[in-house]
């Protein structure tokens, strides 16, 4: 059993939580690799995939995790934009739980969102991603992924890349990082990290981490999320923030590269890194991290539900 | 005989600002006159409303030179009648109101509207004109004329003008009419799409940030401009460090400036923004624990001349949203002082009587109006509060028409126990 029964926010899970999901997945991960890729551990059971914002990475990945687990999933999308003011996500949320699901899973373009309507719902509630804010299933993900490549974190050094300050992969990630003893470092730009963001370890250019790192987590540059442009041109996110093949291979023994997905190729990583064959290749996880994102899903939704 | 006009108030303290000394005694109001101010006065046959004030104190009205009361054009939110009641709930008796309304209050017309409809209300209410036609920030309105016709002061609270070649233009001509120009300082580029205090905390929440530049530069503006043209300026609703410290420096050298800040400010850090409520959502933005103790500084040291509510009522549709769409405001009447209170007097021991010309006669000074005095002769504007009571603000018990209160769940001190406005018992707390 999880302390609360939504997950909002990463600051909800104790390290029992965490621990407990990381285990679960282990055996779950373990389902996915059969030929019939199924359990009847949630039968009869409903979940309502709530799409407020594109999105069919995170948006399929809790689907499959559904049906892994035999509940019934239905899907609705509709852009955040539509969402106009006096037409309340409430409303909305009240409609598709006149239905009687028995779990709700959120993704909304702003921020907060999930947090203002869990409490209002009744049944459990999980955040798949509000605005710039959290997105605690990504960051279990990344946990996941790091424990399966290092087996620990206590003292693992990871440096976050890239644009901080629209990121919610960041900033889940940045908690879960620091809950579990990690070393966390941040590079970004100053337009991309406020001012005011002092009490993190700052760097400024990739390559004064990436011979110490551990783990590069390369954030997605999120130009949707921008209303201006905030970065001069790609040469220059190139020449201090991107992660091309030198790089890669100045990388520490051991260390990995991760990333949210999907890549902006050629931004914050290069074709040449993405294709990288031989042994770099092992330093890539990316695709690790989606797969491990199923069996997270499936722990957290058992967990929750069962 | 009407019982509402002929009142005596018994055994309270009576805050007496000139003299700085306060007087238990009895008071005697005949007609909404002050009659007779002495120790046991009788009541006996005379027919009045007895209030008892033992313990408690007996203060002027307050004066609250910001809010919005939405009408004419948005009486959906709050109305002249609606809003008046939340003054006199908070022991407000006069209330200047902002020209934000729709039509804007830039002609004379509006002005006399606004004065013939606090006739009927339940407190005065001073119209405050806008500085540029339609608030558009582009041409100057009829100083003069809505001088004469009412208007207490200038201003486009909720937009700033961007142009400081207009902004200049309007300090000279406001000079010519020696009125106030109350300012709402804010720098579109550095506000942007901003929702709150740009810091630690926008950051986490994912929010986008206003930094405190957006008001630190256009006060730097204005000051320059107010030494140049030698006007009349009010900073309101300050939020940041650096306005309060330009402001001193400014005092200093002898500009013209006041400038005031609102209990919301002064109560709350933006660390209350990990809740989400959309009531925190403010303009200025509510800021770090830093500008919070400069602005308290700034009471102590006297730099910040008046306490206002910046009453900002809006609809549950407008708030109950997120924290992207919900509108910029929270109400405040009705808690201006015992939040004010309860921040400045109960845990930092502010004077009282300090604490009372803040919401008395600093404001009335600079709008230009003459602050009420309990002494025999005037016309009763008194307010009666118990400051020993503490109570949890209750969105069901707000009178206000919205019910946006920043405050609600939080514990305040300081009860008013009934109001007098205009020689009327104009509000009285139920359990008495």
């Amino acid at each position: 059993m999880l302390s609360k029964k939504s997950i909002i926010d990463p600051d909800d899970l104790s390290l029992e939580d965490i621990n407990l999901i990381l285990t679960n997945a282990d055996s779950f991960l373990e389902i996915s690799g059969r030929d019939v890729k199924k359990v009847p551990a949630l039968r009869g059971k409903t979940i309502a995939n709530l799409f407020f914002e594109p999105s069919t990475r995170t948006r399929s990945s809790f689907e499959i995790a559904a049906k892994r687990l035999s509940a019934d999933i239905i899907n609705f999308s509709s852009p955040s934009s539509s969402i106009v003011k006096g037409e309340s996500i409430i409303d909305t949320l009240r409609t598709i739980l006149s239905m009687k699901v028995d779990l709700v899973i959120i993704r909304h373009g702003d921020s907060g969102v999930v947090k203002i309507v869990d409490g209002i719902v009744g049944v459990p509630v999980i955040n798949a991603g509000d605005g710039k804010h959290q997105h605690p299933t990504q960051a279990l993900l990344d946990l996941y992924t790091i424990k399966k490549r290092f087996e620990k974190f206590d003292g693992l050094k990871v440096a976050i890349v890239g644009d901080f300050i629209n990121s919610r992969v960041a900033r889940s990630d940045l908690t879960l990082f620091e809950k579990m003893g990690m070393k966390v470092s941040i590079v970004s730009p100053a337009m991309l990290l406020p001012e005011d963001f002092s009490k993190m370890n700052v760097k400024h250019c990739i390559d004064d981490v990436i011979e110490e790192s551990d783990i590069i987590y390369m954030l997605r540059m999120q130009f949707e999320r921008q209303d201006r442009k905030f970065y001069p041109s790609i040469m220059e996110y190139n020449r201090f923030l991107s992660l091309n093949l030198d790089r890669l291979i100045r990388m520490k023994p051991g260390s990995i590269v991760m990333h949210p997905g999907p890549v902006n190729r050629g931004i914050e990583i290069t074709d040449e890194v993405m294709e990288v064959g031989g042994s770099l290749r092992d330093k890539v996880a990316i695709e690790y991290q989606v797969t491990y994102g199923v069996a997270i899903r499936m722990a957290v939704i058992y967990l929750i539900l069962s | 005989m009407d019982k509402n006009k002929n009142i005596l108030i018994k055994s309270g303290r009576i805050i007496n600002l000139n003299k700085g000394k306060d007087d238990y005694s009895d008071i005697l109001i005949i007609d909404g006159v002050i009659t007779e101010i002495n120790k046991e006065i009788n009541g006996a046959g005379k027919n009045v409303t007895e209030i008892d004030a033992k313990g408690c104190i007996v203060s002027p009205g307050f004066v609250d030179m910001h809010v919005h009361l939405r009408e004419p054009g948005f009486e959906d939110e709050e109305t002249i009648e609606t809003g008046t009641m939340a003054a006199v709930k908070g022991g407000v008796t006069t209330v200047a109101c902002m020209a934000n309304t729709k039509p804007v209050i830039d002609n004379q017309s509006l002005v006399k509207y606004i004065l013939e409809k606090s006739r009927s209300a339940s407190c005065r209410v001073l119209p405050v004109a806008a500085m540029t036609v339609g608030l558009e920030g582009k041409s100057i309105t009829e100083m003069g004329l809505l001088s004469e016709a009412g208007a207490v002061g200038f201003s486009d609270d909720g937009m700033c003008v961007r142009d400081s070649r207009i902004m200049y233009e309007i300090m000279r001509y406001s000079n010519q009419f020696d009125v106030p120009l109350i300012l709402h300082e804010e720098d579109y580029f550095i506000s942007g799409s901003g929702l709150v205090n740009e810091g630690y905390y926008s950051t986490m929440l994912g929010l986008e940030g206003i930094s405190s530049l957006s008001e630190d530069l256009i006060i730097e503006r204005d000051i320059t401009l107010a030494k140049k043209s030698g006007a009349k300026i009010h900073v309101t609703h300050l939020s940041t460090r650096g306005a309060v410290e330009m402001i001193e420096r400014a005092k200093n050298e002898g500009v013209r400036i006041t400038c005031d800040v609102t209990p919301h400010h002064l109560f709350f850090n933006d660390s209350y923004l990990t809740s989400f409520n959309t009531n925190f959502k403010v303009k200025p933005p509510i800021r770090s624990e830093e500008d919070r103790l400069a602005l308290v500084e700034g009471i102590k040291k006297g730099v910040i001349d008046a306490i206002v509510s910046d009453h900002a009522p809006h609809l549950d549709i407008e708030k109950n949203t997120t924290f992207r769409l919900a509108s910029f405001g929270t109400i405040g009447l009705e808690t201006l002082f015992s939040a004010a209170f309860t921040r400045l007097c109960v845990e930092e021991k502010l004077d009282l009587h300090k604490f009372i010309s803040l919401i008395t006669t600093s404001p009335s000074k600079i709008i230009g109006i003459n602050a009420s005095e309990i002494k025999v002769g005037e016309v009763a504007n008194i307010t009666v509060l118990d400051t020993e009571k503490e109570e949890e603000v209750k969105k069901e018990n707000i009178v206000s028409k919205s019910k946006n209160s920043v405050f609600i769940g939080h514990k305040l001190r300081g009860k008013v126990i009934c109001t007098i406005s205009r020689g009327s018992l104009v509000y009285r707390l139920n359990n008495l």
